[in-house]
């Protein structure tokens, strides 16, 4: 203990180049951690969240009586999860892969340089573009296909719709990285295989595909941490959080979101919060216990 | 075959044959970009077509009228655009090099070997990406714990420091910077403080350059802190602006029937398509603009990210 003290000051310096860092994550992480317990009280906003009386498992007997809207959006946000981070990794890999392969290389670069673009554009101008394609009165595609769809009040539509821009935004900036794992294979292995007679598809199944498989496996199990967040961006703008929508567009964040802004449902909200942070938890625990199994160097800690 | 052989002296890697399939291929990946770029395109054309045509004819890539008047009603917004410009230019700049500075200075503290404190900071640094509070108590602990509703200082402070980013830092430093480096410095008797300016940070640019460009963006994009807190229009961001336009877009859309005369004393408020678009354009643009020349750093940045979290 002693020899840690001593430790300690020899390294104050040290400390002191960590104490700014210490103190933000401090008061923007570590405080609001303990506005938790709010999942367990009856809060009340002139007595704000330590003097509120507690009330036990009040809050997720609530939750469990409102069993709907808690449904519907644990639904959503897992739907989504799985949908973006299945046809999202699939893309950026096939991106990346096409990318690699072509053999004009000026093109391949101007090319990628544009596909990024979207991810730089924020949701709530993001929202005015997915407006004018497809708003009744004068989106592109409703006058292009002589149409009257009402996108707006048709919640089954969302689905699609939310795909596609995620697609659109996210899929350029997503194939960077593998074509940075791309960009490390030895030309070697490609030269002997076409030596061997392999076309280029047998090269792509045999060489370029499992390269890539270490990559993908990390980048997967890294984010099924994330199962219980969402991107609040896409699903509170680009529906212009439209209630008609909610069925198939509100996941936990913006409902939260929702909840701030309209001063209401505490109980709820905070029970569905306290579950979001435990479950993630978890499930951030689980994926890198797994990820130390296949790939140790890759673990998070 | 000639040609060949010299195709082989320049780039002895891959032997490639621009064949039928790679013309297809280039067809494919150019279709892919014109979908990507094509809605970015449309909100430029939007901008300078003829409002009362958009309104007939609705949004069109290859609009029969163009109009100046979107652009030069942009300039109706004239005074608040300029402060909301200044205020996000304000927690871009300070926010991104704030975080940079600290976080590099935490960064260089953990990597130290013989620091027996650095544990403990780590895995303090590491709690936060595993769990959170979520947004609801975040919400009350700042504004009615800190006092901070409609502060900059919540447009800054919670996109500052993030764990990912110093994990970045921290592995740029252990792997690229020599350690005997700075004991050398130290054996000539600079201080930890003048071994960390002097030395370890002019050596991290590639890294900070890359954390720094995605740290900016992240500023530039961020509408959801400015929704949540800033209630005065001097401290309104460029995101929160467009967030309003929606929003007195749908009241009047809501309200079809508001009175001749109210819509008249609404006046230059009333936001239009085209003008609407002319706005997104001048909140977009400097992102675009800068990009192309940050790019070869962050794709450099996303790779370390990721090869070590």
């Amino acid at each position: 203990m002693k020899d840690f003290f001593k430790n300690t000051w020899k390294h104050r310096a040290h400390v002191v180049l960590a104490l700014p860092v210490f103190l933000v994550l401090f008061f923007i992480m570590y405080v609001p951690m303990a506005g938790l317990v709010m999942a367990f009280k009856n809060f009340d906003y002139t007595l704000g969240i330590w003097k509120s009386p507690f009330n036990g498992l009040d809050n997720f007997k609530f939750l469990l009586a409102s069993k709907a809207t808690f449904t519907s959006i644990t639904k959503n946000t897992i739907m989504y999860y799985v949908i973006f981070t299945a046809l999202g990794t699939f893309l950026n890999v096939t991106l990346a892969i096409a990318i690699d392969q072509l053999v004009f290389k000026k093109m391949a670069k101007t090319m990628q340089t544009l596909m990024i673009i979207p991810v730089f554009i924020s949701y709530a101008a993001v929202q005015f573009i997915v407006y004018a394609f497809i708003s009744t009165d004068t989106g592109l595609i409703n006058h292009a296909l002589g149409l009257n769809t009402r996108f707006y009040s048709n919640a089954s539509l969302w689905p699609y719709i939310l795909t596609i821009v995620k697609i659109w935004k996210d899929t350029g900036y997503g194939s960077v990285l593998y074509m940075s794992v791309l960009a490390g294979i030895d030309t070697e292995l490609y030269e002997a295989a076409e030596i061997d007679g392999a076309g280029k598809w047998r090269q792509i199944r045999h060489i370029t595909i499992p390269s890539l498989v270490p990559m993908i496996t990390v980048m997967l199990l890294l984010s099924v941490g994330n199962v219980m967040r969402s991107d609040t961006g896409l699903f509170y703008q680009v529906t212009r959080n439209s209630g008609v929508l909610f069925p198939t567009t509100q996941v936990i964040d913006s409902y939260v979101l929702n909840a701030i802004f309209k001063n209401s449902n505490f109980g709820f909200t905070a029970a569905t919060s306290f579950f979001q942070s435990i479950v993630g938890l978890l499930l951030m625990l689980f994926a890198n216990w797994l990820v130390k199994k296949i790939e140790p160097e890759n673990a998070l800690f | 075959m000639a040609k060949k052989d010299k195709n082989l002296d320049i780039a002895p890697s891959r032997r490639e044959k621009k064949g039928v399939g790679q013309v297809i291929l280039a067809l494919i990946l150019l279709l892919y970009t014109v979908f990507c770029a094509a809605p970015v395109v449309l909100v430029f054309i939007a901008a300078f077509t003829d409002e009362l045509y958009i309104t007939q004819h609705g949004f069109s890539f290859f609009p029969a009228k163009w109009s100046l008047y979107g652009v030069t009603s942009v300039l109706k917004y004239g005074k608040q655009l300029l402060v909301s410009y200044g205020v996000t230019i304000f927690i871009t700049v300070v926010g991104t090099l704030l975080g940079l500075l600290i976080m590099s200075m935490f960064a260089y503290s953990i990597s130290r070997k013989d620091f027996r404190l650095s544990k403990f900071l780590s895995i303090y640094l590491l709690i936060p990406m595993l769990f959170n509070g979520g947004q609801l108590s975040g919400y009350i602990v700042f504004t009615s714990y800190y006092g901070l509703k409609d502060s900059l200082l919540l447009l800054i402070l919670p996109l500052c420091v993030s764990t990912m980013n110093v994990i970045i830092l921290r592995t740029y430093i252990a792997n690229s910077i020599p350690g005997e480096l700075m004991e050398a410095a130290k054996i000539d008797g600079a201080g930890e403080y003048r071994t960390f300016f002097q030395i370890t940070l002019p050596l991290l640019k590639p890294s900070l350059a890359a954390v720094g460009f995605m740290m900016a963006t992240a500023y530039w994009n961020d509408w959801q802190n400015a929704l949540l807190y800033i209630d005065s229009d001097n401290k309104k961001p460029l995101q929160l602006l467009l967030v309003n336009i929606q929003k007195s877009i749908e009241v009047l859309l809501n309200n079809a029937n508001v009175p001749a005369a109210a819509r008249a004393a609404m006046g230059g408020t009333i936001p239009q398509y085209s003008s609407t678009m002319a706005t997104v354009i001048v909140v977009i643009a400097p992102i675009m603009v800068i990009y192309p020349f940050f790019q070869k750093y962050f794709i450099k940045g996303l790779t370390v990210g990721s090869v070590k979290g």
